[in-house]
């Protein structure tokens, strides 16, 4: 079915891995229905045209050198909806535990005695995309999981609001039928992680890192108090949050 | 009641003949604990367990379940605000098959007994009903562990609610009959001896051993608990737990009488089809009371925390007729920060005295 008023989407990537572009890529059993829906504009990854006439703009990565500001704010100009697609843009993920350290021992431990010569690899604190933008829906996690992505499409191609989890990894823990990660002599901070996982690491026998970001409102005291009692510092604890955590935990102070 | 005597080498036969005819659920070990799961061999079995994590509710009210598929015939389809369009294809989904429920402990009967009454209440609940109906249960004698507190609210043995309960007696099992469907079942697949009086003796003897073993307890009457509840509104017990709760939802999640559901749909990537289904939901979530606009009737977690200790203690009382906390004590195993639903009660019960 030809449809003229089929909506445009694009996709953009900033400082990540594009693992999360490359799970909605492989969303293959649905790809054909999704494509009669709506015209791919632009997606690097996955095609060679280049238009600016999106309306919905999902956006992956974090920004972390200043010409990203700019093309943040000027795909937020262009497009009525953006989506921050998974953990880098949406919390500012992996790429915030730079952030702690000076720039200049970030480049040497990455890049060695290379790291003074080349320029470009001057970059600013990484962040997610809101600390820049504003940002209308989250698909969270590291990578998002193909069925969220699927959902938030689906309910802005009908116009609903997407139902993003506001529950901690436990619900879903619960429901998988797992043990608890702390009963196996384990911690982890699934317990005010944003749920909509299915628990998938601690069901692999994993802990959660809270790849997805805090629950809206969620209790960290009792949690560092939890920590404490099943051996961890203060510091341990609150170190748990790193990973993922780092600009909730830190913002830009530590640069 | 009727008794059969059960040597112990016969209980693998007894569900080598069940497999044959059902999809068995009972205790299996997972990672060193006891879970619910697929029997597919007497040898999964384990049978002597302490509780386990969820109950068995899981197998009559799953996790997730779908309700009903739709189809919209019309074109252009999407489901529009308006409503359905044309040619709209909707099917109930009740999908339900022959299953035991193989060692379950006289709370979680209590609790599937409560369970029957909440989902045949008003509108009847198909897929529950057609589930429970399909469903034989078969018990096991217990031991307490240091959470276990049924002793305190009557649920330590069951007369009914159950096809077949096993009391280990040593050297084999007396089968108490408790159905029809039960003695059936008992006869077409294994070979029962009558049961002694001496044996029945053994039943009464390891309910009294069992009775001296409790640790945890409610320090007051079962029958009085609705009454403590009702006065105990504006305790500041309420504030003191709510402090130190994540609200994560696991008290509500392992409890075998909570059966609060979120119902969710999800339609497919051509945006013509989809399927309404509904999921576990729990009351300590923060967006549980949540309502169109943003507004939460239970704002806090000390708030939440109250409602669902009153939904087990009062609420449902006044409704059902039978406290719904069974004393199965799952919700203080998996509590993080140690909320202890025995101890805030006990709590509650010294405040209440200190009242009157």
């Amino acid at each position: 079915m030809k449809n003229k008023q089929k909506p445009k989407i694009a996709f953009f990537s900033f400082t990540c891995c594009e693992g999360c572009q490359l799970q909605a890529l492989s969303c293959e059993d649905e790809l054909p229905d999704v494509l009669s829906l709506v015209d791919i504009v632009n997606f690097r990854e996955a095609i060679d045209e280049k238009r600016d006439d999106y309306e919905i703009a999902f956006i992956e990565g974090s920004v972390s050198r200043t010409q990203e500001i700019e093309e943040v704010k000027k795909i937020r100009e262009k497009a009525k909806i953006v989506v921050a697609l998974g953990a880098c843009s949406s919390t500012g993920g992996l790429n915030c535990l730079k952030n702690r350290f000076p720039m200049e021992e970030v480049k040497k431990i990455v890049y060695g005695d290379k790291a003074k010569k080349y320029k470009h690899l001057d970059t600013i604190p990484a962040r997610p995309i809101d600390a820049v933008i504003p940002v209308d829906y989250y698909i969270h996690g590291c990578p998002i999981t193909k069925s969220e992505f699927l959902h938030v499409l689906k309910s802005l191609l009908l116009g609903k609001k997407p139902e993003i989890p506001n529950y901690p990894v436990c619900v879903d823990c619960k429901l998988a039928g797992n043990i608890c990660v702390f009963e196996k002599g384990m911690t982890c901070v699934g317990t005010v992680t944003r749920a909509g996982c299915s628990a998938i690491c601690i069901t692999y026998g994993c802990i959660c890192w809270g790849c997805r970001g805090l629950i809206d409102n969620p209790n960290i005291e009792a949690h560092e108090e939890t920590l404490k009692r099943y051996g961890l510092t203060a510091e341990g604890a609150l170190s748990k949050f790193d990973l993922y955590g780092g600009w909730e935990r830190h913002g830009e102070k530590k640069q | 009641m009727e008794y059969r005597t059960l040597p112990k080498k016969r209980i693998a036969s007894f569900v080598t003949g069940l497999l044959k005819e059902f999809k068995v659920y009972g205790p299996v070990k997972k990672d060193g604990f006891p879970m619910y799961g697929e029997i597919t061999s007497p040898k999964d079995l384990y049978l002597l367990h302490t509780p386990t994590h969820l109950s068995p509710k899981q197998y009559l009210f799953p996790q997730k379940e779908t309700l009903l598929r739709f189809k919209s015939g019309a074109n252009p389809p999407p489901l529009s605000p308006s409503g359905g369009g044309q040619g709209e294809d909707i099917a109930p989904v009740v999908e339900a098959e022959n299953q035991v429920l193989f060692g379950v402990h006289s709370c979680d009967i209590h609790a599937l007994r409560l369970l029957d009454r909440v989902f045949a209440y008003g509108p009847p609940d198909a897929n529950y009903l057609r589930r429970r109906e399909k469903t034989a249960i078969i018990g096991v004698d217990c031991m307490p562990d240091k959470y276990c507190f049924c002793k305190s609210v009557n649920t330590t043995t069951a007369d009914s609610g159950f096809d077949l309960f096993l009391h280990d007696i040593g050297s084999g099992f007396i089968v108490e009959i408790g159905t029809q469907k039960g003695k059936a079942l008992l006869h077409k697949h294994t070979k029962s001896k009558k049961t002694t009086a001496k044996e029945i003796r053994k039943i009464v003897e390891f309910k009294n051993k069992k009775a001296e073993l409790f640790v945890a307890k409610i320090n007051a009457e079962a029958s009085t608990l609705p009454l403590i509840y009702s006065g105990s509104y504006f305790s500041p017990v309420w504030e003191k737990i709510g402090k130190i709760c994540y609200g994560c939802g696991s008290c509500n999640h392992v409890c075998p009488t909570c059966y609060c559901f979120d119902v969710r749909d999800e339609i497919k990537a051509n945006l013509t089809e989809g399927e309404r289904y509904r999921v576990w939901d729990a009351c300590l979530l923060e967006d549980f009371a949540k309502v169109a606009g943003g507004h939460s009737f239970r704002k806090t977690r000390a708030e939440r925390l109250r409602h669902r200790f009153n939904r087990k203690f009062q609420y449902q009382v006044d409704k059902f007729g039978g406290l719904f906390c069974v004393g199965c004590g799952r919700c203080i195993r998996t509590c993080l920060v140690n909320i202890n639903i025995a101890e805030v009660t006990n709590e509650l019960i010294e405040e209440s005295n200190r009242r009157r």
